[in-house]
């Protein structure tokens, strides 16, 4: 049985029995809001503390890599919402910043000289970084989804 | 009555800054990407996450997609993916997936516009793959699924697959035959 799941999702579309909710047609359609032009996109790369090897509890740790720069994110997540304390380096110059984005909210921070930023109360679910250097391309991580 | 656009071309005018090409992309693909979500065991939240995830690769890909008419084959792998990395309830925390580069061949009964023939094809069929069939396009349960048709709850499994090899089967030959 290989990927049935086609058949059966063609079945259902047959049936009309489960619509797509109108919330999530828009939130589809809001999603292109969030491009951002001649930006590259970073995946995630190996790091010394890989993807959910911390487990549920503490933070867990995710790396980024593409165009010379590397993101760092330590993600935590208590009461439901979601910390991220973040370093890129090399750092990417005077006058550049990161915006910390969700479907539904942008949070602009200037990075300290070491790189660093940090952003608290965010909403569970969908995450990406953003890096805007003067001059240069942005450079955004790939989206990750993180829930509790 | 306009033909309606081709996806290569939608994906193009919205890589090209076409908000309104976005959107008859997600008219277009959406319900598609909905039910491939919802086969894959989600609830309509996680499904909901599920779709949007995809449509965010779709974000990061907009100039990358290698076969840009197959965008929507690609959406619907992209959401299967999603759907069923979310669907590991024991990987909580960060959870990435690798995008795929070319969609999954079986995704392309998703690309038939004609659900109608479909729907025929499922009612030509013999009992009990008929009522089965329309049973599990309904959402409904093994356990209700059994009394409904009467059979042991351990033999409804077995048989979908056998029904769904049935249906497989003459979709191919009426698409042959076209």
């Amino acid at each position: 049985m290989i990927n049935d799941e086609y058949f059966l999702a063609a079945l259902r579309l047959a049936a009309g029995s489960d619509p797509i909710p109108g919330h999530v047609s828009a939130a589809a359609r809001d999603t292109y809001g969030l491009r951002v032009s001649q930006a590259v996109t970073a995946p995630p790369a190996d790091c010394a503390s890989p993807i959910g090897a911390r487990g549920g509890d503490g933070p867990g740790l995710v790396r980024f890599v593409a165009a010379g720069l590397t993101f760092d994110l330590e993600v935590t997540v208590g009461d439901g919402l979601i910390d991220v304390a973040g370093q890129v380096f090399p750092h990417p110059g005077e006058g550049s910043h990161v915006d910390v984005r969700t479907p539904h909210l942008t949070l602009t921070r200037r990075l300290a000289r070491t790189g660093q930023f940090a952003v608290t109360g965010l909403p569970p679910g969908w995450l990406s970084v953003v890096c805007h250097r003067p001059g240069l391309a942005p450079v955004q991580t790939r989206w990750v989804r993180i829930r509790p | 009555m306009r033909e309606p656009r081709d996806p290569a071309e939608l994906l193009k005018s919205a890589a090209d800054g076409d908000r309104t090409a976005w959107d008859l992309l997600e008219s277009r693909f959406g319900p598609r990407m909905w039910a491939v979500a919802r086969v894959c065991g989600l609830n309509e939240a996680d499904a909901a996450d599920a779709v949007q995830g995809a449509w965010l690769r779709l974000l990061e890909h907009l100039h990358t997609i290698r076969e840009p008419s197959g965008v929507g084959a690609w959406l619907a792998t992209t959401t299967r993916r999603e759907a069923l990395l979310i669907a590991r309830r024991d990987s909580p925390g960060i959870l990435s997936v690798d995008v795929a580069s070319d969609p999954d061949p079986a995704a392309a009964v998703l690309e038939a516009d004609d659900s109608r023939l479909l729907w025929k094809t499922v009612s030509d069929l013999k009992e009990p793959c008929r009522t089965l069939l329309q049973l599990v396009a309904t959402d409904m349960g093994s356990q209700q699924m059994a009394v409904r048709l009467g059979m042991p709850v351990g033999t409804v499994g077995p048989t979908r697959i056998r029904c769904l090899e049935k249906l497989r089967t003459l979709i191919s030959l009426q698409e042959t035959v076209q």
